[in-house]
């Protein structure tokens, strides 16, 4: 069978765009606080340790309550937990920001692995709404509108998110403080107040997108069930030159080298498997070398802010 | 302006006093840290049902107590500190690689490949075989190095993905005869590994009162002596210094940011691939078999890393570090034998590394905020 | 100086005035062992301008920025409209009508003109009643500007507008302009002080101006208070002083007004006599930039075709308004900037501008404008520091070796007076003067052909300003091509052989010190072509 027969069979195939839109769904709940945290000036790279942890501890609310609401706010709690490490420590104590990324990633894959053997939460798929109209739309109606409910949070959060950032006094001085700390500081601003209020809308967000994944893309917690794609979502903020129009973009390709994995599976082709694991690590990389260059990040990105110095 | 005078015999007394309280400071802070770090572990042992006590017992059975244990821990702290010192030197070049898993694995694969390739005597084999790791460890980093200086990727992230891609490449690897896999003879059906180093080609052992450990061990203290010797005396620790501070200053002193900032990151790589092809050739109880499998580097790059981190830049400091971060691997085996996940290493670990992250982070602010009265002061 | 009279006349009118809107008693700050502010007590009228007025370091920075609440006092009370109070932040400040235009500005660039002027409120956002208030404002004052222009699109004279307006848009009753004509050009700097005496005389503000130019004080203000070592040393009405007495209370000494002019921006063009000695030998160029075309990384221009040529012993004043290329001129010649076209030549052999460090090993030394952005390295050590370029001097086979390096610094340390507690004192720990020293030490220790000082005296107080003059006129005695770069016009007429102008990131006119015409000089300054 041809390669080109191949890609056909995936683009026109409804089961590609079901599963893009879930992966994309996952990394865009993750980007787009990332996305805030980073035009406020920090490299979140525990959005890795947020998503796991928002995934853990809904799997361990549902377990309890039964309820998805419930279990949704408990992954809210689940991220904001990892955020309020990350951010006190970054932007209250200025210990180095990846670092303690780095860290609170590894102590939560390792907590969450233990909790889970000693726990094993019980979760299943939430139902289903289907959009009247919409979801018969033909390719990507079903991916779009036909999809277990916490999806649909997903438009909601990013226009919300997008509307932050442009419009209000938060965004502006969220947006000041990735610029120039200095003139945010001196004009009366509570940089690191902000950063750390950044991160926490990363946790939030990120809570989120653990609780999709377990509610609506797997339905049971695993161990280390997030696999990177955290990082990825940092990658698709970068890829999309720190805009949301771009972020977007970035999430939806790389959410497309993700499920391509299991849409040429599903039609039965066989290609090697490890190629195809790391295909979208690989497209990042690619993405990145090829756009990070282009685009301009927030002048204070990754840098961390002091009063006084400087 | 204030004109500074000398220091008068009470100024010099004053700040004698003001130093030792500075150490008091330090002390109390690590001493808290720790202490909470070990409390919430204990915490969350007793909160899921196991008895801390035999934790601690089981911990200090399995690194060091039992028979032969301490000579395993010893083998295990090798790759972590080999690992560290690269880490050290391309943070001291201010380059953030976190992707010593991945070079790792690279390394290793690199040995194996090679290794097997060019053959020869025991002795040489072995060392083609470590070159080679280390040189496949490099070119890996390389590949972030390029990103940033060509492409201008930040290299926090080029190297993290990395990692992703380095195990999938070497499982990959390993389902070829004709690149990693082991002729069918020697192996089961459908088995990812790759053909077992003969007896001759492996690190030589050393025993001691019955415990055994690779002489990587004695490879990795002698590079941590020359790392910090270099780093502190050399033009290039120097210039690397410079570039790591203050990158304009060096760039207008001549300090090329691509061709430095590029040789850190690769020699950071090289270290950790010398790391997985010392692992290779040690074996032992933790890294198998003298066989490269999927997931061979086993954490160790991660957890080297984390040593670099807690070490803060230090190399000599990287050597206790490694130290007890290879007493928790070691001790993690007992640890399941007492009822309790011994994935609580993991936890216990991470919390440890949070918890020392914390006195210089505060000692930071504290003597930034003196720095800035002092300067701004004056100017 | 015309306007002199006049506006002193309108002081008189005004000196009569009831309570104070602001009265600091006994205002006391300390850094560590250094006293910033030593019992300070100053009182702000309504219709006024004030004047506070000292020398680098003095105190005068540290006393406004707790008057914006930027650094709180140890001690001491502030009353505002006659009921005492604490000021926590910039914003608290706002709350209670005190507003600050800073001298570097604390705008963020990327932002639109509204965005910034809204930057730091509290409450909602409303663009459309931000864009009517800088409208309103605008036309009030003769400070118009687009509010949806971005920031750094705009030239310094017009940020400066868009921190005033950010600044009125609180409405305060007390302003304070922290050195406000660093930036502008003679002829801007002409209508800001009138813009101010709108606001004192129409709308009964408080403005306080801080600053170290004699000139200006005594044109601009109605009472004056002199700071030294952190204490107020004088208090005096404006119309009863002169530059000789105020340069005294000033520096606290007899000053020749001469030799320290240019620290204390007093101008005096009787300079002619001195340098008549001067003959015009042409020698070949040491320094030669040809061309030179820079952009930055988004694309907006650097440097625009510039052309400048340094000979052996002559020192070249680079003049003009801050911002316009200046500081990418020193980054090309510290080998930081790249150039699009165009060469740069010393003693006629082509040196790379894209290889770091060639511009160093070519024979040119640099003294950057921010020795922190490319100068020292903080966190190194003073003997660090000075062989930060050249660590060969004293290495063996790569190794460097402590004992010799220390030989040196402590050499350096005392030739060129650095005060420190030793060579192995971290940077930091130094005064700014001696940061300084440091920088101008390693700079010259390699025997330069061509010396780049970029503003080096700014941040300097008088006795350090003369030090580092001096030893740029030895240097250039010495035969070394001395370029130097300032917006501080009379450090280039104190020093200069041959004046350059700047303007829109190119050299667009050139005047020999002697027989200058000022105002020809500000024309160039401004743009005007001519």
């Amino acid at each position: 069978m041809g390669f080109f027969e191949a890609l056909v069979d995936i683009f026109t195939s409804e089961s590609t765009y079901i599963n893009g839109a879930l992966f994309a769904a996952l990394l865009l709940f993750a980007a787009t606080g990332e996305w805030v945290a980073e035009r406020a000036g920090t490299i979140n790279i525990s959005v890795e340790g947020m998503l796991l942890s928002g995934a853990f501890t809904t799997a361990v609310g549902y377990d309890l309550t039964q309820s998805a609401v419930l279990a949704i706010l408990a992954g809210i709690c689940g991220g904001l937990i990892v955020a309020f490490l990350q951010a006190e420590m970054s932007h209250r104590l200025s210990a180095d920001q990846f670092v303690v990324g780095l860290t609170l990633n590894i102590l939560v894959l390792g907590l969450t692995g233990f909790l889970d053997r000693e726990i094993d939460p019980q979760t299943k798929v939430v139902d289903t709404w289907e959009i009247p109209i919409l979801s018969d739309i033909p390719l990507i109606g079903q991916a779009l509108f036909g999809q277990p409910w916490p999806f649909y949070l997903l438009y909601v959060l990013v226009p919300v998110s997008a509307w932050l950032v442009y419009r209000t006094r938060f965004g502006l001085d969220v947006r000041a403080a990735g610029e120039n700390p200095q003139s945010a500081d001196v004009s009366g601003i509570d940089v690191n107040k902000r950063r750390r209020q950044a991160i926490y809308y990363a946790g939030f967000t990120s809570g989120l997108g653990g609780a999709f994944l377990i509610l609506v893309q797997v339905g049971q917690f695993e161990d280390s069930i997030v696999g990177g794609r955290g990082f990825i979502a940092i990658a698709a903020v970068i890829f999309g030159g720190w805009t949301i129009r771009g972020t977007i973009a970035g999430c939806i390709l790389f959410a497309g080298a993700l499920s391509f994995r299991l849409s040429i599976q599903g039609l039965g082709y066989q290609l090697n498997s490890e190629l195809l694991q790391s295909l979208p690590f690989l497209v990042t990389i690619v993405g990145m070398a090829f756009f990070a260059h282009r685009v301009r990040p927030p002048a204070a990105l990754a840098q961390p802010f002091v009063r006084g110095l400087k | 302006m204030t004109t500074v005078a000398e220091p008068t015999t009470n100024e010099k007394q004053a700040s004698r006093i003001r130093q030792s309280a500075r150490l008091g400071e330090w002390l109390v802070l690590y001493a808290v840290s720790i202490l909470g770090a070990i409390l919430i572990s204990a915490l969350l042992v007793t909160a899921t049902g196991g008895e801390w006590q035999s934790v601690v017992t089981a911990l200090l059975d399995g690194s060091m107590r039992n028979p032969g244990r301490w000579g395993e821990t010893l083998g295990a702290a090798a790759p972590l500190l080999l690992v560290a010192l690269g880490t050290v030197i391309s943070s001291r070049a201010g380059l953030v690689n976190i992707g010593q898993e991945g070079q790792l694995a690279v390394g290793a694969a690199f040995a194996t490949y090679f290794g097997f390739l060019i053959g020869g005597p025991g002795p040489l084999n072995l060392l083609v075989l470590l070159t080679f790791g280390a040189i496949g460890g490099a070119l890996w980093a390389g590949i972030a190095a390029l990103l940033r200086f060509w492409r201008g990727v930040p290299e926090v992230l080029s190297t993290l993905l990395l990692v992703a891609v380095a195990g999938q490449a070497v499982a990959y690897g390993l389902r070829w005869q004709w690149l990693l896999l082991a002729p069918s003879a020697s192996r089961g059906n459908r088995n990812q590994v790759s053909e077992q180093l003969s007896p001759d080609r492996r690190l030589p052992n050393q025993v001691i009162f019955g415990n055994s450990f690779p002489i990587s061990v004695y490879l990795a203290v002698i590079i941590a002596l020359v790392v910090a010797f270099l780093l502190a005396r050399s033009i290039w620790g120097f210039r690397l210094k410079m570039l790591g501070r203050n990158p304009r200053a060096a760039q207008h002193a001549g300090v090329s940011q691509n061709r430095y900032g590029s040789t850190a990151l690769m020699i950071g790589g090289a270290f950790a691939g010398l790391a997985g092809a010392a692992m290779l050739a040690g074996g032992g109880f933790a890294f198998g078999n003298f066989q490269l499998v999927p997931g061979f580097s086993a954490n160790i790059g991660w957890t080297g890393l984390l040593v670099a981190l807690v070490a803060r830049e230090r190399a000599l400091v990287c050597i206790p570090v490694a130290l007890v971060f290879a007493s928790l691997r070691t001790g993690s085996g007992f640890v399941a034998s007492t009822g309790v996940e011994g994935r609580i290493t993991d936890v216990i670990q991470g919390l440890l590394v949070l918890a020392l992250l914390v006195p210089p982070a505060v000692m930071f602010i504290r003597d930034r905020r003196r720095a800035r009265a002092a300067t701004t002061a004056r100017t | 100086m015309t306007d002199n009279e006049q506006w002193l006349s309108g002081a008189g009118e005004w000196s009569f005035s009831p309570a104070p809107i602001v009265e600091l008693r006994g205002i006391t700050k300390r850094f560590g062992a250094v006293v910033a502010c030593d019992d300070v007590d100053l009182s702000l009228f309504p219709g006024q301008i004030h004047g506070i007025l000292g020398e680098n370091g003095a105190g005068k920075s540290t006393l406004m920025k707790i008057l914006i609440g930027l650094v709180l006092p140890d001690s001491g009370s502030i009353t505002i409209e006659g009921t005492s109070c604490t000021i926590h932040d910039p914003r608290d400040a706002a709350d209670h009508g005190i507003g600050m235009v800073h001298q570097h500005f604390s705008l963020v660039e990327p932002l639109t003109v509204w965005e910034n002027v809204a930057l730091g409120d509290g409450g909602k956002l409303n663009p459309d009643e931000i864009r009517n208030r800088i409208g309103e404002l605008g036309e009030e004052y003769g400070l118009i500007i687009d509010p949806d222009a971005r920031v750094e699109d705009l030239t310094a004279g017009l940020r400066q507008r868009v921190e005033i307006i950010k600044c009125l848009r609180r409405d305060p009753t007390v302003l304070i302009f922290d050195e406000p004509t660093s930036v502008l050009t003679p002829d801007e700097s002409q209508q800001l002080f009138k813009s101010l005496r709108t606001m004192v005389a129409s709308e009964g503000k408080s403005v306080v101006l801080v600053s170290h130019k004699l000139d200006e004080v005594l044109t601009t203000t109605d009472d004056v208070t002199i700071m030294r070592q952190g204490r107020v040393v004088d208090q005096m009405d404006t119309s009863e002083t002169n530059a000789p007495a105020l340069a005294r209370s000033m520096v606290g000494r007899e000053v020749s007004l001469r030799a320290g002019r240019a620290a204390l921006g007093h101008i005096e063009l009787d300079i002619k006599a001195e340098t008549a000695s001067e003959t015009e030998t042409v020698t070949e160029p040491v320094l030669t930039i040809t061309n030179a075309k820079a952009s930055g990384s988004s694309g907006q221009r650097l440097l625009d075709d510039l052309t400048l040529e340094v000979r052996a012993g002559e020192i070249v004043g680079v003049a003009g308004v801050e911002g316009n290329g200046q500081r990418p001129l020193a980054d090309l010649l510290s080998s930081l900037l790249p150039l699009d076209s165009g060469t740069v030549a010393v003693n006629g052999e082509p040196v790379s501008s894209s290889s770091p460090g060639a511009m160093s090993r070519a024979g040119i030394g640099v003294i950057p404008e921010d020795r922190h952005d490319s100068g020292v390295v903080l966190e190194m050590t003073v003997a660090e520091n000075l062989v930060l370029v050249d660590p060969q001097r004293v290495a063996q086979h790569g190794i460097i070796d402590h004992k010799a390096l220390t030989r040196f610094a402590e050499e350096m340390i005392r030739d060129f007076g650095i005060q420190c507690s030793g060579p192995n004192a971290p940077l930091w720990s130094l005064s700014g003067g001696n940061q300084q020293r440091v920088v101008l030490a390693r700079e010259l220790a390699d025997h330069p052909k061509v010396l780049v000082a970029a503003q080096p005296t700014r941040g300097l107080d008088v006795g350090a300003i003369e030090y580092m003059t001096d030893r740029i006129r030895e240097a250039a005695a010495a035969g070394v091509a001395v370029l130097l770069i300032s917006s501080e016009l009379e450090e280039i007429l104190d020093v200069a052989d041959r004046i350059v102008v700047m303007s829109g990131h190119r050299i667009v006119g050139e005047t020999p010190r002697l027989g200058v015409d000022l105002e020809y000089l500000g024309l160039l300054m401004g743009g005007a072509a001519v």
